[in-house]
């Protein structure tokens, strides 16, 4: 049996190299592949969480299956976001989309 | 060193190796694959945890649909010769690593101190997972159902309205 520690362990690890990403990249769809592998750590950990214990309760899988469809709102939205900011500025420099920046 | 074990060591490597890889591998293709791989192996971790209708359903979702969106969105962007302007980033990039580095340090150091029950196996739902999850899902968390449909429809249509060329 594999103890609940490494799952989460495995979880905070994925979730920092996805925030590293985030920090540091500069390309937009990195970006949003790192942010999509944040939300996956987080997915891990309430899957684990849902899986152990006396009274085990499937409701950490529920809530897994909302996560998933909001990933995949975010994903969509993002991309079409990057797709009309690449045909306005003809970048995907996140450097460059700094005009909202004050 | 049981079997599971050994699943989960291998699927477990292969994920942080491949996120690793998304953030330093030179070309973008290679990255988005490297992505769906990545994907994979965490769908291999959900069915070993027993969650089996999650795990199909990350493979359908993440592993399908998200990157085939991201390799539409690579391909409707420059993707070959990209060459991002020299700017002076070391600083910021150490400090990240750093921050992030102090984070996961915190983060590991609570994991294994935390007090949890040790028993570490999945329970077994007779029915299957999608039996107790679809009872679950609309019954109790029906109006939630609800507002998500209304989520995916409006991200649709906005997705749609946002990519769309506008006419001059």
């Amino acid at each position: 049996m594999v103890p609940i520690t490494l799952y989460l362990s495995l979880a905070a690890i994925l979730f920092c190299v996805g925030l590293y990403g985030v920090l540091t990249r500069r390309h937009l769809v990195i970006v949003l592949a790192s942010v999509e592998l944040m939300l996956n750590a987080v997915n891990i950990n309430l899957v684990a969480f849902s899986s152990i214990g006396p009274y085990a309760d499937i409701t950490g899988q529920v809530f897994t299956l909302f996560i998933i469809s909001v990933a995949a709102a975010e994903v969509a939205v993002g991309l079409a976001i990057l797709i009309a900011l690449y045909r306005n500025r003809e970048s995907i420099d996140v450097i460059k989309h700094d005009l909202l920046r004050w | 060193m049981n079997p599971q074990m050994i699943f989960f060591l291998v699927l477990a490597v292969l994920a942080i190796a491949c996120a690793v890889l998304v953030l330093q591998l030179k070309r973008i293709s290679h990255r988005v694959v490297s992505m769906a791989f990545c994907f994979f192996a965490i769908a291999g971790l959900y069915f070993l945890l027993g969650a089996e209708f999650i795990g199909i359903i990350q493979i359908i979702v993440y592993a399908g649909a998200v990157t085939i969106l991201f390799i539409f969105g690579m391909m409707m962007t420059e993707h070959r010769n990209i060459t991002f302007s020299a700017h002076p980033r070391k600083l910021h990039r150490v400090l990240s690593f750093v921050g992030v580095g102090t984070l996961l340090g915190f983060m590991l150091y609570g994991i294994l101190n935390m007090d949890l029950p040790q028993n570490g196996s999945p329970r077994v739902y007779e029915e299957g997972t999608a039996h107790e999850i679809g009872l679950v899902l609309y019954g109790h968390y029906v109006i939630a159902v609800i507002g998500m449909a209304f989520l995916l429809t409006a991200a649709l249509i906005g997705a749609i309205v946002i990519a769309r060329k506008e006419a001059k």
